[in-house]
């Protein structure tokens, strides 16, 4: 496949992705969070379906790469994500979120769902995770990466500073790191209290490369994924993904109300008409239902 | 049961006994990880032969706790080893969610159980087993004698689970039972000394102070059983209530505060059992943040000293 067609398979996937989000939010009957999921939507469909080695059939490889998701409310957009490849079944994912024994709850917990790598929803623990998870790779000379996915807002927490300078120190090549920078925290935007920027300057100072891309733009994304520095290498690399919360449906997007939420029917209509609007060229047509 | 005591005639430090055990445990499993935030001189063996399986972090004990979470999720066993409170306080979150929560075979050695660091209250330890016991999965041992820690070290690399190691200073620790003629197993307690009248339950370094009461009241005909609850989650309650029938007045002595540690666990049991002692004592940290002065030297100011632990007894028996 070139890389365009490729291109425009992800896209497609990342069109299905936010319509089955959409859907969910609109179904389940309490809070989503469906802000960061609709910014992180393209960057989890391109890590799942293109920059990483994960194999839904043999979850246990060795030689997979890892993914620690981080920012653990962002779980529903990667149990989508991965589902759309192969890992989960969508249907039990809508039938049984949030609900009493499901697999599938708010913030991912590997306990009850394998193929997630590490339990996560308190903010700032998954980066030290991933430095331990990449350590133990070099150590035993495993060519894997692990990638960790942060939001932009929990790196107020001083933990990810702490894991961000031993993994300089470390020289962690094999350890990714991605930000969904959408500038926004659950009540505030991110420059408003605290002040995030200069941003890049922050990790480079870390020891870290930086990519900056745009976190919607499929055809950067694919391009930074492309452009890793092999995990032999030393220095650990993060992608700073611009992106706006909320991405696809103009109501929501940057609107701090819609950090989580519920869809009512009439809402659920009229995004799925906004997403139609932005994303519908990309070819795949379904009610979001079918995988 | 039979034990030999030395009654505090050798000194060893703690922190030699781990170096040396995670050193030879190191060289025989490389599955062991060995990881420090800054608190790692006893460690130079390890590191010299294992230096790829080992970490300082820095002062940093949240990043030491997830990074030893991330080694463990990857197949290996790490031991971090640190200072109690910054592990048990500061890093207290990610003990629970990232390790205990996903049950890992994380191992944490913490050193200035008690008010024994002569660091005034911010390096004083005396919330830690309260706080280690309340999570779900976690084991809690408490060392009382150095030597015991070898076995435990050994024993850890295959006990399921993560696991909390309270130690005093961990540098000059008496040498209570006669070397190589104990056998720690996890989850069981010592009886360090049978006694008829009365029973003293302690953990960590106060085992010898109420070996020391124990000796003294003997001169007075007064016979006083010395339980070494070295274990306190998951805590051998066959043992307590089996004591508690025999003798019935009991003291629990802990450096630690005197609610939320060995002496709750084992009233907790006894009510839960509908099990009633004649007479039940506890001596440990009152509700103060207890400032400066030796481990020795605050016992005594705040009544839990070997003093203290004679009067209790006599309390107990008058009961």
């Amino acid at each position: 496949m070139d890389k365009q067609q490729e291109i425009a398979r992800l896209e497609a996937l990342a069109y299905e992705l936010r319509k089955k989000l959409l859907h969910l939010c609109g179904t389940y009957g309490g809070p989503v969070h469906i802000g960061g999921d609709l910014s992180a939507a393209d960057l989890l469909i391109a890590l799942y379906h293109y920059g990483m080695n994960v194999d839904p059939n043999n979850i246990m490889n060795p030689a997979r790469d890892r993914f620690i998701l981080s920012k653990g409310h962002g779980a529903v957009c990667m149990y989508i994500a991965m589902a759309l490849r192969g890992f989960f079944d969508y249907d039990e994912i809508c039938a049984t979120y949030g609900k009493l024994d499901s697999a599938f709850g708010m913030h991912p917990c590997k306990v009850q769902l394998p193929g997630v790598e590490t339990s996560s929803g308190s903010l700032g623990h998954g980066l030290s995770i991933a430095v331990g998870m990449a350590l133990a790779a070099k150590q035993k000379g495993q060519k894997h990466r692990v990638f960790c996915f942060m939001g932009d807002g929990e790196t107020c927490e001083g933990s990810i500073w702490e894991a961000a300078m031993a993994a300089g120190s470390y020289k962690l090549g094999n350890l990714i790191g991605i930000v969904d920078r959408n500038r926004q925290l659950m009540t505030s935007y991110t420059e408003d209290f605290i002040h995030l920027e200069p941003y890049a300057d922050k990790w480079k100072a870390f020891g870290w490369n930086v990519i900056e891309l745009d976190g919607h733009n499929m055809a950067e994304i694919v391009a930074a994924l492309d452009s890793l520095p092999a995990p032999d290498s030393e220095q650990p690399t993060v992608l700073i993904a611009h992106t706006i919360k909320g991405k696809g449906v103009s109501f929501m997007e940057r609107d701090i109300g819609w950090h989580a939420g519920a869809l009512s029917e009439e809402d659920l209509e009229r995004a799925l008409k906004d997403l139609e609007a932005t994303y519908g060229k990309s070819g795949v047509e379904n009610n979001g239902r079918n995988l | 049961m039979g034990v030999t005591f030395n009654f505090g005639q050798f000194f060893l430090s703690g922190r030699t006994v781990i170096g040396d055990t995670l050193h030879e445990i190191g060289l025989k499993n490389d599955k062991l990880w060995v990881l420090t935030p800054d608190t790692g001189a006893a460690l130079k063996a390890f590191k010299r032969d294992c230096g790829d399986r080992f970490v300082d972090v820095g002062i940093a004990e949240q990043n030491v706790v997830g990074i030893a979470a991330g080694l463990a999720l990857e197949g290996n066993i790490p031991v971090i080893m640190g200072m109690i409170p910054f592990m048990t306080m500061r890093a207290c979150e990610q003990v629970r969610t990232d390790v205990c929560y996903q049950n890992l075979p994380v191992r944490i050695i913490g050193t200035g159980g008690g008010l024994t660091s002569e660091g005034g209250s911010t390096h004083n330890a005396m919330e830690d087993i309260a706080l280690m016991s309340s999570l779900v999965n976690m084991t809690v041992i408490s060392i009382g004698d150095p030597n015991m820690i070898r076995d435990i070290l050994w024993a850890s690399m295959e006990y399921p689970g993560p696991m909390f190691i309270r130690l005093a200073q961990g540098k000059k620790d008496r040498v209570i039972y006669e070397e190589g003629t104990m056998k720690y197993e996890i989850g069981k307690g010592i009886v360090a000394r049978e006694g008829k009248d009365a029973t003293i339950f302690a953990h960590g370094e106060m085992v010898f102070q109420a070996l020391e009461a124990a000796f003294r009241l003997e001169e007075e005909g007064i016979s006083v059983g010395v339980i070494d609850m070295f274990t306190i989650k998951p805590l051998d309650k066959e043992l307590v209530l089996r004591v508690v029938e025999e003798t019935g007045r009991i003291v629990v002595l802990e450096d630690h505060l005197m609610y939320g540690g060995l002496a709750t666990a084992i009233s907790d049991l006894l009510m839960d059992r509908a099990v009633y002692p004649k007479a039940f004592r506890r001596l440990g940290i009152p509700q103060v943040y207890a400032g400066f002065g030796t481990g020795e030297e605050l016992r005594k100011k705040y009544g839990y000293d070997t003093e203290a632990t004679v009067r209790a007894v006599r309390e107990v028996l008058e009961k």
